[in-house]
């Protein structure tokens, strides 16, 4: 029998009203009638002739209107400065340090305003390079929701009127004995240092404590407890041919990434005739960047990764002679014993690193490396790191201390601990024990809210300051725009408050350099000339102190009965991902568009878990669980990760703000609350429990959702032994099948004959080549591009639909289990074949990156669909776009093999619905002036920084020579940490790029179909073990 | 009735010749354009005969001796005025009933030597004037002579006559040009006359040939159907009008659409009386001394208040409209002339813009002037000439496109194009004219990014 569904009761009982209402469709009458007979409407004066007459004037008034052009205005400065020629950049050194990275930057300004970011290449520190969060710093400057005045009980206050009370308070506070505490980030400034100094002096009471969001508090300990103080030292990861690491990401975020991306990739490329490169050895519980570029990663639980380093040391002090420990097995011992076989083969040239925040497991790490003979190459303890000074215990103290009344005032400098403390409610209830409670903050966030004054700072961009990364190395940090707000340094403010005599900051900084910092050197003369030439160089630095072999005095048997034990059951990971990193630039808009570099997610963060756990445990992508540590419980989409560890949950903090501003409230969930306090030390794993909640799946915005090649060449990769073997490894001459048999895809083409050999390059041929050895996929490529060519942000709506504006992405695939040569071994068929090849690897995939922006071919198919010629073929090999011819019949992004064309769906200017950062007067301030702004119904994609192309060109015409090599880049090379791409012309025989085309690694992307791009890659070689293949 | 048709037939088929013949004519070009050449003849000879006669009258006498206005002009008006204030120098008005001609002489030759010779009147008028020197100049004695011949003249002309209202004759000449719309009026007025006329002989001669013939007067008709007969009637002149109005119509319409937002000839009201014709023309000042960013730069940039001080902190009244002008100056950059000194209240001055290239265009100053070394007046025409400026060229892509497919590519001297000069004769034959368009000029990305 049938079964039959009711619409409900009242189809059941079958009522008359019910028929009646599902017969008509209208179940309510229009009110035709009632309008046609209304008197009033049909005596009314306005006529159907009438009304078309209005219409008719309003459609010529409207056009009449439209014709007249408006009047623009020309405003040239009163006084124009002797520096500023319109439409030409001015650069300007300096440098960025947020608490979190540093990075010596150049400064582009265009009519006084910066618009990005550049790496400066005389720092021997980041020589150069940048990475997504300093390339998005620019932003941030431009930022509404940055304070304009500081504040007073929450209400707008003069600088005067702040001063006056605060000086009083803090008089008080000094008075009564009660203690003044500075608590800020990590400040590597020597004159900054200065100025708390002579703070302090004038009231006594001072406590300054160094209270960073990520803490390295247990890198400092060990190091203390190893060597008898408190310090990081400098590592130099280029000289280190084995580096072993433990869940330290030190590509992406650990304590100075860009510095040692460059020094990484240094042994990676296979350039100039260099035919070695570094071993690199992960051991990890999530996926990090670094984890992912390493030839060899093992997957441990947190848990397991501190017994790991105890039984590479037991392993490596047997042969070297250092007494042993006692220490729990681990599931990696087989390879840790294979590692320590490795290490000890390169004694003295290896590395091993830690990132964990247990300061006995930082002891043994040191021990391994002191056994090894690292001090004396790859490790330089007499060149101190000043990045990180965080200090955990005094802040767990100074909570006991302001719940015992005992701090008058506190300031909090560039940190925000009610976001970012795990126990952030007990410091809350402690903070109301405070007289006095003032902030430095730019904005009002989590915790200035609670402060009794805000003292806005600038931005660094406006700011002026020193910074000494390391002992010896110095870096000036000056203005490059006037303050758009009424805000104020906080070392200004210090002097205010303790009635320094010296009129500024800036008086007090130049004095110091040219007192203390100049007498540092012997070359120039006079103070003056130092500080411009610091200045206009941006560093200064003094000869590095040779690294000189320690006394290691670190009880390792101590260190190793106080390391985390293996745990069982499920382990939650807190950790930071490349984009935001620790939250404080959660209200940049490109960072949180910016997909991470490994899940390809933007706008949130969520619980990482393996796929096969995910299964057992019955979580599906998107399901929201609970995850509890404690006490303390975060609800949060589930992200199926690959290659994470078993019974591992990995959350990123720096997200779930709530005071930060439009695009960063509320984007996620904060994971800082899952930390844990442990020996007085930040933990950022423990064990946790997990639920599954009933609340609706939570859909995450992904820029890629496929995973694998699917058996395709498209990053082709091979070994270190087989490429020495062969230079074309991994990279066969491709071959098509045509009526006359296989053929070299050169010599098919289905346009050039020999009569027409296609179209000549007479000029300039521009390409570019990017090294896949030498890509981390850090995507400081991406940000660079948003900034220079004015990309769009879309939100996180419009990335769920594909519509994401980035010119440049980084695909990144994990290798699969399932090819197509090991299929039938399998007992798969075709279609199960491809299915089975979709899934990553189940156990331990590799991953590759590959950096795809548009591919400029020679062959263009995107070319020859365009109805309207808006895309076509420039002398110089330049695929180009005209904005303005385009109709948007994005038929030129249906035939584009490598999917690199964006459409504007939507006007994304003064767009309330996009509120990023070119709705707002200030967020268009960024803007390059020299990039048209796109609009809505047209397509867009990489143009090659064809600006800075005709920039350069120009320049060597006016010189009257021709464009030397390198000084013509794109902003995604430029930008590049590890010079993975490189820019130039094919057409100059001694260019770089065309060095590295007739490489033997190098090939074209998807090359059978014959496009005959300008782009190249390199094959990715991997430094695996002898045997194991790629 | 059978002549009545006849007669119309008649007049219809003559109507129809007429026509025909005139398209004959129409159909002889060459013989039409020679009979037109042939014509103009004597008056182009005597136009040529005239011009050159005014030439040689002009000229002659600037053979003969050097021009003392021009030379004046050229030397003298950035530091005086023939009149009685002063503006560097003191103003110069009788200045020769002052001195002799020998002092003058001395004096203008070079005024320090004869400082230093210790001239009692010339050491005066040296600290007298804050002991700013006047440069010397290499001037020979006749020109010398000639400026003070051109001083006496103006100095018993007095006040000093602007220069702007000298060229009332030129503006009468450029209308003569060109025939005027009243013209046309005229002729129309006199063909609708003359077909009234017409129409009234023939209706006149009609009747009479009825009285003769003894017809009966035939039925006028009124009002609508008097138009609805006539429209029958002409169905082929309504057609052909129609037709002729609609074509018309649209190539008005095209031009029109086509011309919006081409604002060639824009010449607003600028906030300043500013004078290129003075400053670029009577001066010579270098386009390039105020607008400096040209051959650096995207943008020629308007000069900024401090540019103009460099001059205009002597320079402190002008020929036309004395202070007013330049006062405005002043109050941007917040000059006091009396006390020569800054103060800090300075407001920008707002100058409306007059060439609008939209956005999606990208044009760089540079790259024409230092590298193409086009002439400023090719784009901005004879600005020099322009008492007020305005905007000489379209600024429309066809416009661009033309100027690159026309124009040489100025490669020799220039190292970036040795290499591809000698590949691209090599490619297109030695006699090519390498034109903008062959190294690419005419791609989108050149100026669409």
């Amino acid at each position: 029998m049938e079964k039959k569904y009711w619409k409900g009761v009242e189809e059941l009982n079958n009522s008359p009203e019910f028929t009646r209402l599902r017969d008509n469709e209208f179940f309510e009458n229009l009110p035709i009638d009632e309008v046609l007979q209304n008197k009033a409407s049909s005596t009314s004066s306005t006529s159907r002739r009438d009304f078309l007459k209005f219409l008719g004037f309003g459609v010529a008034a409207a056009s009449l209107a439209a014709c007249e052009a408006p009047v623009k205005k020309a405003i040239p400065y009163v006084v124009k400065p002797e520096e500023i020629t319109y439409g030409v950049p001015d650069y300007y050194a300096s440098a960025f340090f947020d608490g979190n990275d540093y990075c010596s930057v150049l400064v582009k300004t265009r009519e006084g305003r910066p618009i990005k970011i550049e790496g400066n290449e005389l720092s021997s520190v980041t020589k150069g390079g940048t990475n997504a969060r300093v390339q998005a710093s620019v932003l941030s400057l431009y930022d509404s929701a940055r304070l304009t005045t500081p504040l007073s009980s929450k209400k707008k206050a003069t600088w005067s009127e702040v001063d006056a009370a605060i000086t009083s308070k803090l008089a008080q506070s000094a008075a009564s004995g009660k203690k003044i505490v500075i608590l800020s980030s990590t400040l590597p400034s020597p004159t900054t240092k200065k100025i708390i100094t002579e703070f302090s002096s004038k009231y006594p009471t001072t406590e300054h404590i160094v209270y960073d969001a990520v803490s390295y508090y247990g890198l400092l300990k060990g190091n203390e407890l190893s060597f008898g103080k408190s310090m990081i030292p400098s590592y130099r990861f280029d000289n280190a041919e084995v580096i072993v690491s433990f869940a330290a990401d030190y590509l992406a975020t650990w304590l100075s990434p860009i510095e040692f991306a460059r020094q990484y990739a240094i042994t990676r490329k296979l350039r100039d005739g260099k035919k070695n490169m570094s071993r690199h050895i992960q051991f990890e519980s999530t996926l990090s960047l670094t984890g992912s570029n390493a030839d060899n990663r093992y997957k441990l639980k947190p848990s397991q990764l501190s017994s790991a380093v105890a039984n590479l040391y037991n392993k490596i002090a047997a042969v070297t002679g250092g007494a042993s420990v006692s220490s729990s097995a681990t599931p990696q011992d087989k390879a840790i014993e294979k590692v320590a076989q490795e290490l000890l083969n390169a004694k003295g040239k290896s590395l091993v690193v830690s990132g964990s925040n247990d300061p006995n497991e930082q002891v043994l790490v040191n021990a391994i490396n002191h056994l090894l003979g690292n001090y004396n190459t790859t490790i330089n303890l007499n060149q101190e790191c000043n990045l990180r000074a965080s200090n955990d215990a005094a802040v767990i103290e100074l909570m006991s201390k302001m719940n015992a009344g005992e701090v008058g005032t506190i300031i909090f400098w560039n940190t925000n601990p009610i976001y970012s403390l795990p126990n952030s409610k007990d410091f809350q209830s402690a903070l109301a024990k405070v007289g006095t409670k003032v902030s430095f903050s730019d904005r009002e966030d989590e915790t200035a809210q609670y402060c009794d004054y805000v003292a806005p700072e600038h931005h660094y961009l406006e700011s002026w300051n020193d910074l000494e990364p390391y002992k010896g190395y110095y870096n000036l940090v000056q203005p490059t725009i006037r303050p758009l707000f009424n805000t104020r340094q906080p070392q200004e403010s210090l002097m205010k408050w303790a009635a320094m005599p010296q009129a500024d900051y800036y008086a007090y900084l130049e004095e110091n350099w040219k007192s203390n910092v100049y007498a540092l050197q012997t070359g120039i003369t006079s103070g003056h000339a130092f500080w411009t030439q610091s200045l206009r160089n941006g560093v200064f630095e003094v000869a590095v102190t040779a690294p000189s072999a320690p006394a290691f005095t670190g009880n390792v048997q101590d260190a190793a009965s106080k390391i985390t034990k293996p745990g069982t059951g499920v382990e939650l990971v807190a950790y930071e991902k490349t984009g935001i990193a620790n939250g404080a630039h959660a209200n940049n808009p490109w960072l949180q568009e910016f997909p991470d570099p490994i899940s390809k997610v933007c706008w949130d963060n969520y619980f990482a878990i393996l796929p096969s756990y995910a299964a057992k445990m019955g979580y599906k992508q998107g399901n929201v669980i609970e995850v509890k540590v404690g006490n303390t419980s975060v609800k949060g989409p589930v992200l199926l990760q690959p290659a994470m560890a078993d019974e591992t949950i990995a959350i990123a903090v720096g997200y779930g703000r709530t005071k930060v501003g439009k695009a960063g409230n509320n984007v996620g969930v904060n994971a800082y609350p899952l930390v844990t306090i442990a020996n007085a030390a930040m933990k950022y794993y423990s064990a946790a429990t997990v639920s599954k909640t009933i609340e609706d799946d939570y859909p995450l915005a992904a820029t890629q959702t496929h995973h694998t090649m699917m058996g395709r060449e498209i990053v082709k990769e091979t070994t270190l032994s087989a490429w020495l073997k062969d230079a074309k490894a991994g990279n066969p001459e491709e071959m098509i099948e045509t009526p006359y048999g296989k053929k070299k895809v050169e010599d098919v083409d289905l346009w050039a004959s020999q009569k027409n050999p296609g179209f000549d390059r007479p000029n300039h041929s521009w390409g570019l080549g990017i090294d896949l050895n030498a890509c981390i996929g850090c995507g400081a490529c991406v940000v660079a591009c948003n900034a220079e060519n004015n990309v769009a942000v879309v939100g996180k709506d419009e990335v769920m639909r594909s519509r994401e504006m980035h010119w440049i992405r980084i695909d990144r695939y994990y290798s699969s289990d399932v090819t197509k040569e090991n299929a039938s071994e399998k007992g798969l068929g075709k279609l199960d074949m491809y299915g089975e090849m979709e899934k990553p690897a189940a156990e331990n995939p590799d991953v590759v990156f590959q950096p795809v922006m548009c591919q400029h071919c020679n062959s263009a198919p995107c070319e020859t669909v365009c109805p309207v010629v808006a895309t076509t073929h420039s002398s110089e090999g330049l695929n180009m776009m005209a904005y303005n011819r385009c109709v948007g019949t994005r038929y030129c992004a249906n035939n584009c093999p490598y999917k690199v064309r964006r459409f504007n769906w939507f006007e994304y200017t003064n767009n309330d619905k996009f509120p990023y950062t070119m709705t707002d007067n200030l967020g268009k301030m960024v803007l390059n002036p020299d990039v048209v702004v796109r609009s809505r119904g047209v397509m867009e994609k990489c143009s090659m920084c064809v600006q800075r192309i005709q920039y350069g060109k120009l320049e060597a015409k006016k010189a009257g020579r021709r464009p030397l090599d390198g000084e013509i880049n794109t902003a995604c090379a430029q930008s590049c940490p590890t010079n993975a791409l490189v820019f130039g012309d094919y057409n100059d025989p001694q260019s770089e790029v065309n060095k590295l085309a007739v490489d033997g690694r190098s090939y074209h992307l998807l090359a059978e179909i014959k496009v005959k791009p300008g782009v190249f890659y390199q094959t990715k070689v991997r430094n695996k073990e002898e045997g194991k293949e790629a | 009735m059978g002549s009545r048709i006849s007669l119309c037939y008649f007049w219809r088929r003559e109507k129809r010749l007429l026509l025909s013949e005139m398209s004959k004519i129409n159909l002889i070009p060459q013989t039409s354009k020679q009979s037109n050449m042939l014509r103009y003849v004597p008056r182009y000879l005597s136009f040529t005969l005239l011009a050159f006669i005014l030439n040689v009258i002009t000229l002659s006498p600037s053979i003969a001796q050097p021009n003392g206005e021009a030379l004046f002009k050229q030397n003298c008006t950035s530091c005086h005025v023939v009149g009685d204030n002063k503006v560097v120098g003191p103003g110069l008005k009788n200045v020769h009933k002052k001195q002799s001609d020998e002092w003058l002489l001395k004096w203008i030759k070079n005024s320090q030597a004869f400082i230093k010779s210790g001239d009692p009147d010339a050491v005066k008028i040296y600290e007298e004037f804050n002991k700013i020197a006047m440069p010397a100049f290499a001037l020979k004695e006749d020109e010398i002579k000639s400026i003070i011949a051109y001083i006496k003249t103006e100095s018993d002309k007095a006040p000093v006559i602007a220069p702007g209202t000298t060229d009332a004759g030129t503006g009468a000449a450029v209308e003569s040009k060109e025939t005027s719309p009243l013209v046309y009026l005229l002729v129309l007025v006199l063909i609708i006359g003359l077909y009234a006329i017409l129409n009234r002989v023939q209706k006149g001669l009609e009747r009479v040939v009825r009285q003769r013939d003894g017809e009966a007067e035939p039925i006028v008709l009124k009002g609508k159907t008097r138009t609805k007969h006539w429209i029958r009637e002409h169905k082929k002149l309504i057609a052909i009008l129609l037709i002729v109005g609609m074509v018309y119509g649209s190539v008005k319409g095209w031009d029109a659409l086509a011309g919006i937002g081409i604002s060639q000839g824009y010449q607003p009201d600028q906030p300043i009386k500013f004078s290129h014709k003075l400053h670029a023309g009577t001066n010579k000042i270098d386009c390039r001394y105020c607008h400096s960013g040209a051959e650096k730069a995207k943008n020629a940039n308007i000069p900024s208040a401090n540019v103009c001080m460099n001059c205009h902190k002597y320079v402190q009244s002008g020929p036309k409209y004395g202070t007013e002008e330049i006062s405005k100056i002043y109050k941007a950059i917040d000059f006091d002339p009396a006390k020569g000194v800054y103060g800090t209240n300075q407001k920008p001055i707002q100058w409306i813009r007059i060439h609008n290239l939209p956005d999606l265009a990208y044009f760089n100053h540079s790259q024409h002037v230092k590298v193409g070394k086009v002439e400023c007046q090719t784009c901005h025409g004879p600005v020099q000439e322009m008492e007020q400026v305005q905007q000489f060229s379209p600024l429309t892509m066809g416009w661009c496109i033309n100027c690159h497919r026309n124009t040489e590519v100025k490669m020799e001297g220039n190292g970036y194009y040795t290499k591809l000069h000698t590949d691209l004769l090599k490619k297109y034959g030695p006699q090519a004219k390498l034109t903008v368009d062959k190294i690419g000029g005419l791609e989108c990305a050149r100026c669409h990014y």
